[in-house]
């Protein structure tokens, strides 16, 4: 869910302009600077990834990198981590959770 | 041609900028790595470009201090970048960084190191740990500060010390509805109370505590000490969490447990030192409980066994920024006084400085380690629980290796896959380390630590076909802005 404001902590933020992303060969509205992590997050989808060994579904876990739980086919490359790659316009982004992942 | 560097910097934190600065102010030649695509870290993680704030509270100042400070003519920041190995060199006393940025594959030869790649959130596992919807409090932070983005909408938070401290606080403050907020460590009043002095001339971090009770406070927040999350449960993500009441030993108290609805749990177990680099040189590691466990051996200079490589930060023992920031500095003069820019009389002059300082923060991350490394003891949990998510191991597996006779972390490895996927035991090797300790009844530092082996993060294979070590002109330095 996107802050708008931070109660409390008086600041006020922009995003960067929005921009067309396409998640699993939908169109969705997004932001510059935001993650892929935070762009699946935001239209709901949180299984991003499926483990080859036991078939259990994967997700964001340490958002910074580290845990490579987040893979998800970015522009044709696999096994990219989600959140640690910026969103551009037009970007293809899908996640592994079909036969082939 | 080959140039030979005089001084890498991996990582663009608290203390690698720190070190950056003070070497070049000395008229060193600085290359300051960093992965993200601008400098600051974990710590002082800069909003993305597009997006823009007001925020001018005096965390932002100081930041913005040491980013103006980058822009030095002898400091050249190589972000998006990453060191995925360092190898000796070409040239006697040398070192090779092996990098992977925007351009590709390419080493860099210098005279000098330094390792500033910080820490990660520490995991503990229970059933359901591995639910999409369950993140680190480093993770539930980032989402906040940097996207600002709410990763759910009702949250329990398990974990021990500041870093959960902060999340929940910010949670609160977004609008999240926090449903608890379970503080494990059973010492924090037992032992808190002694370490009263610690606090003298932390009246930064005192207010930052404050400003957090407020948020506690305002939305009364079930705040409950000495207990802990044991399980998750729900359908392709979380939706319960169960906890209970800890016994002193860290044993979840039969009879106390509480199960609420849920769609996201935030992990806080305070922070493992990030070694992937320090243990595949090899560096020679220690044992350091109050720092986060094995972290490189270092003299009073932070060089660590390896002539010529440093550890500065949260990457030689988990201390935090203000820490860091000393560590950094003072390797930083240490370096410019090594290669011949400082006279031994100027660089005692800014030890005997940072003295004071250094020795403040050490005892107060001695103090945050004691009463904030407490895990609880969750051995009692399924069998069929995963603890090695990338290899999918489970609890059993490991259990089974020590019964064939596994005594190190490195034999569960060999027999189980444990610690060989993606993230190369960055997340299971500190629980795996602890289950072996509790098996085998044997402290913790008898387990070991895991050898790393170049790559420590994938590369693709075709970057690395077109490796290039000094080959100048294939060095893209981002000259760029760094804010």
């Amino acid at each position: 869910m996107r802050i708008e404001n931070t109660p409390g902590h008086s600041t006020q933020l922009r995003r960067g302009k929005s921009i067309p992303v396409i998640i699993n060969g939908e169109k969705v509205s997004a932001f510059e600077g935001e993650l892929v992590s935070t762009v699946l997050h935001a239209e709901g989808i949180r299984t991003l990834h499926i483990n080859p060994h036991s078939q259990r579904e994967a997700s964001l876990y340490c958002m910074m990198g580290v845990c490579y739980q987040c893979l998800v086919t970015i522009d044709g490359v696999r096994n990219m981590r989600a959140c640690q790659t910026y969103i551009h316009d037009g970007m293809e982004i899908e996640t592994e959770t079909g036969e082939s992942a | 041609m080959s140039t030979i560097r005089e001084l890498v910097i991996v990582g663009a934190g608290p203390a690698g900028m720190q070190a950056a600065i003070a070497a070049a102010s000395a008229g060193v030649q600085v290359i300051l790595i960093d992965s993200s695509p601008l400098p600051g870290g974990q710590y002082y993680k800069q909003l993305p470009r597009p997006f823009l704030s007001d925020n001018q509270d005096s965390h932002h100042e100081h930041a913005h201090q040491l980013f103006s400070h980058l822009a030095n003519p002898h400091i050249e920041v190589m972000t998006e970048t990453m060191v995925w190995g360092i190898f000796a060199g070409a040239n006697a006393g040398t070192w090779q960084v092996a990098t992977y940025g925007p351009t590709g594959c390419f080493g860099l030869e210098t005279k000098k190191i330094i390792l500033a790649n910080g820490a990660y959130d520490r995991s503990i596992s229970f059933p359901g740990w591995d639910l999409p919807g369950v993140i680190t409090a480093g993770a539930a932070l980032t989402m906040l500060k940097h996207q600002h983005f709410l990763p759910g909408k009702r949250i329990l938070l398990s974990g021990s010390g500041p870093l959960q401290m902060a999340a929940a606080a910010w949670l609160i403050d977004s609008g999240a509805e926090v449903v608890a907020v379970l503080e494990s460590s059973p010492n924090l009043i037992k032992h808190g109370i002694r370490y009263l002095p610690a606090l003298t001339a932390q009246t930064a971090r005192i207010r930052e505590g404050l400003g957090y009770l407020r948020s506690f406070i305002k939305a009364k927040t079930n705040y409950k000490f000495g207990w802990s999350i044991t399980s998750c449960s729900g359908a392709g993500q979380v939706q319960q969490a169960t906890f209970a009441k800890l016994d002193s030993r860290g044993l979840p108290i039969p009879g106390t447990k509480e199960t609420k609805e849920v769609d996201t749990v935030v992990l806080g177990y305070s922070l493992n030192p990030n070694t992937s680099l320090s243990r595949m040189v090899p560096c020679e590691m220690e044992f350091q409980h109050l720092r986060g466990g094995y972290v490189p051996r270092r003299n009073e200079n932070f060089e660590t066994s390896q002539p010529g490589i440093y550890a500065a930060g949260d990457c030689a023992g988990v201390g935090g920024a203000p820490l860091s920031e000393v560590e950094g500095r003072i390797t930083g003069s240490a370096i410019a006084h090594q290669l011949g820019y400082l006279s031994i009389q100027e660089y005692d002059a800014i030890r005997e400085k940072e003295a004071g300082s250094l020795a403040r923060e050490k005892r107060f991350a001695d103090v945050l380690g004691d009463l904030f490394s407490f895990t609880p003891d969750l051995s009692s949990m399924a069998g069929a629980t995963i603890i090695c998510r990338c290899e999918q191991i489970s609890l059993a597996e490991i259990r089974a290796a020590i019964a064939m006779g596994a005594q190190t972390v490195t034999d569960i490895k060999n027999i189980t896959r444990s610690g060989m996927g993606n993230c190369q035991g960055r997340t299971c090797a500190t629980l795996i380390a602890g289950i072996l300790a509790k098996e085998t009844q044997r402290p913790i530092q008898a387990g070991g630590f895991l050898a790393t082996r170049p790559p420590i993060h994938p590369v693709p294979l075709s970057a690395l076909e077109n490796y290039q070590y000094h080959e100048d002109s294939s060095v893209q330095v981002q000259r760029g802005s760094l804010e």
